[in-house]
């Protein structure tokens, strides 16, 4: 028994008080970084830069993903909605598809690929230099300087990346769906706005915005409490990612029931 | 002016401080020496609020740290300029960026008063034409002495000194030396110094303090600290 405590119980139960203690640490970060956010001074270069990194910068990926992701999704959908002789349907179903739930949540993965990871890596480097203490003792809080910033530009700019990634997604389905699969195009556009209501499209555009704000949390969180040297900048980076990623999985699940709930058409 | 009371902190189960008591008198320049990694920056961040003791109390002008909210901690680090050791200049930022960010920050200064009080705060500290290049093309001695421009640009009423010598010749430890000492008698600027040299620090100070095993062992001029009979503070000041 007491052999059993001590390979098991003990390290499970280190583990859970872990994972309580981060937990709660990241809850007082995200309370601190929302205390902050309303007050002066509005460092408007600071929010621009970031919005150009994490928005900007990110198109082109978004595009190129975007693209290919509404290919595909077309390739897939026509061939099996040929075995129902049902192909018209193709249009629709990458539209409600694109707009409620892949936009969102593919944008939201890019944008952790590429713009949190490195916010991430940033301000973990900061941290074991000493820049972020730095910023303390020059009596700016690094919460509002550095934080602040980037949750409130990668919010803005996530569901503006989704609304990009929705529209190329949409047009790289219709150059499967029309040219290759030979859909008739007068059927796919037209059950495209039958079915697709501008609620989803605003709907999957909430969900960017929320994924955008935790995404960014917890990235900078990852980075504020990086430790060690280059070997804790490159964990918190990981960190950051796997935590991104889970995150926005799993919100989206609750996000998805919200939404469907509040601000979908009853008849879809 | 700083007054340490009863402090300890540990790392990870590690005793670093152990029952620090320590009064920095308003005005004055206090060296705090002790060997290599007995805990003496981890003090120094103590004073400023970047660390929170686990037992104990820091208190600045009379208001315990421990009782300020964060936006009041920042209010009060107003009155603070800090080197560190590595100097901890923003890598994203030039040199003239760095220095003038706190100015940028606090003051209501037009960008040529700026320009003046950075290129004067520069040439104090014996740097010419560096101002336009970044941290990554400077040497460490140079990056440090960025770190103390930028330290005193506002000329704060404490400054806190993490090693301000170490990796300087002999001629620029002396300026720096002598920067600290005008700091303090033209503006009459509390300094805390941590410092590994001896000469330097008789030299400057007004009251030293030496760390040995989380504890303040001996503190109070530097006629009593050569005379003292405490055996590591004998050894360690080569009397």
């Amino acid at each position: 028994m007491e052999r059993f405590l001590k390979i098991f119980a003990e390290p499970l139960g280190k583990r859970i008080n872990s994972v309580i203690h981060s937990l709660g640490h990241w809850s007082l970060f995200l309370f601190e970084s929302l205390a902050w956010l309303p007050r002066k001074p509005y460092r408007m270069g600071n929010l621009l830069r970031q919005m150009e990194f994490i928005g900007v910068k990110s198109t082109p990926i978004i595009i190129l993903t975007g693209v290919f992701v509404g290919a595909v999704f077309a390739l897939q959908t026509g061939k099996s909605f040929a075995m129902f002789n049902a192909e018209t349907l193709v249009g629709a179903t990458i539209g409600l598809s694109l707009t409620r739930e892949i936009g969102p949540v593919f944008t939201a993965l890019m944008v952790t690929a590429r713009a949190c990871s490195a916010m991430a890596a940033e301000l973990g480097t900061m941290r074991v230099t000493e820049q972020i203490d730095a910023l303390d003792t020059m009596a700016v809080s690094p919460i509002h300087y550095l934080v602040v910033p980037r949750m409130i530009a990668t919010t803005l700019m996530t569901p503006l990346l989704t609304a990009i990634f929705d529209l190329i997604g949409v047009i790289g389905a219709y150059f499967v769906g029309i040219k290759l699969l030979e859909i008739s195009e007068g059927a796919f556009l037209d059950k495209l706005y039958y079915y697709v209501d501008i609620r989803d499209f605003f709907g999957g555009l909430i969900k960017a915005a929320f994924f955008g704000f935790f995404i960014s949390v917890i990235s900078c969180y990852s980075g504020f409490t990086a430790k060690g040297g280059a070997e804790g900048v490159g964990r918190s980076t990981t960190r950051a990612v796997v935590a991104s990623s889970v995150v926005v999985l799993i919100t989206d699940y609750f996000l998805t029931t919200w939404i469907l709930e509040y601000f979908s058409r009853p008849t879809v | 002016m700083i007054k340490l009371v009863d402090v300890h902190k540990n790392f990870a189960g590690q005793k670093v401080l152990n029952g620090i008591n320590l009064q920095i008198r308003k005005g004055e320049i206090t060296v705090i020496i002790g060997t290599s990694g007995v805990g003496k920056s981890v003090l120094l961040k103590h004073m400023i609020g970047l660390l929170r003791p686990d037992r104990g109390k820091v208190f600045i002008a009379g208001v315990d740290l421990g009782t300020l909210s964060s936006p009041a901690l920042v209010e009060m680090r107003k009155k603070f300029g800090m080197l560190f050791q590595g100097a901890a200049l923003f890598d994203s930022l030039t040199v003239f960026e760095n220095v003038a960010f706190p100015l940028v920050e606090h003051s209501n200064l037009t960008v040529e008063k700026i320009r003046e009080r950075v290129m004067e705060k520069l040439d104090l500290v014996g740097l010419h034409d560096v101002d336009k290049k970044m941290p990554s093309e400077l040497s460490g001695g140079m990056k440090k002495r960025v770190g103390l421009a930028r330290a005193i640009i506002l000329e704060p009423e404490v400054i806190l000194y993490d090693e301000p010598t170490t990796g300087l010749d002999p001629i620029m430890t002396d300026s720096v030396d002598n920067l600290i000492l005008a700091m303090q008698q033209r503006l009459k600027i509390t300094s805390v110094v941590i410092s590994h040299d001896i000469k330097s620090t008789f030299d400057i100070a007004d009251q030293i303090a030496m760390m040995h095993e989380g504890k303040i062992i001996e503190a109070g001029a530097p006629e009593i600290f050569r005379a003292s009979k405490n055996p590591v503070v004998a050894k360690f000041i080569g009397t």
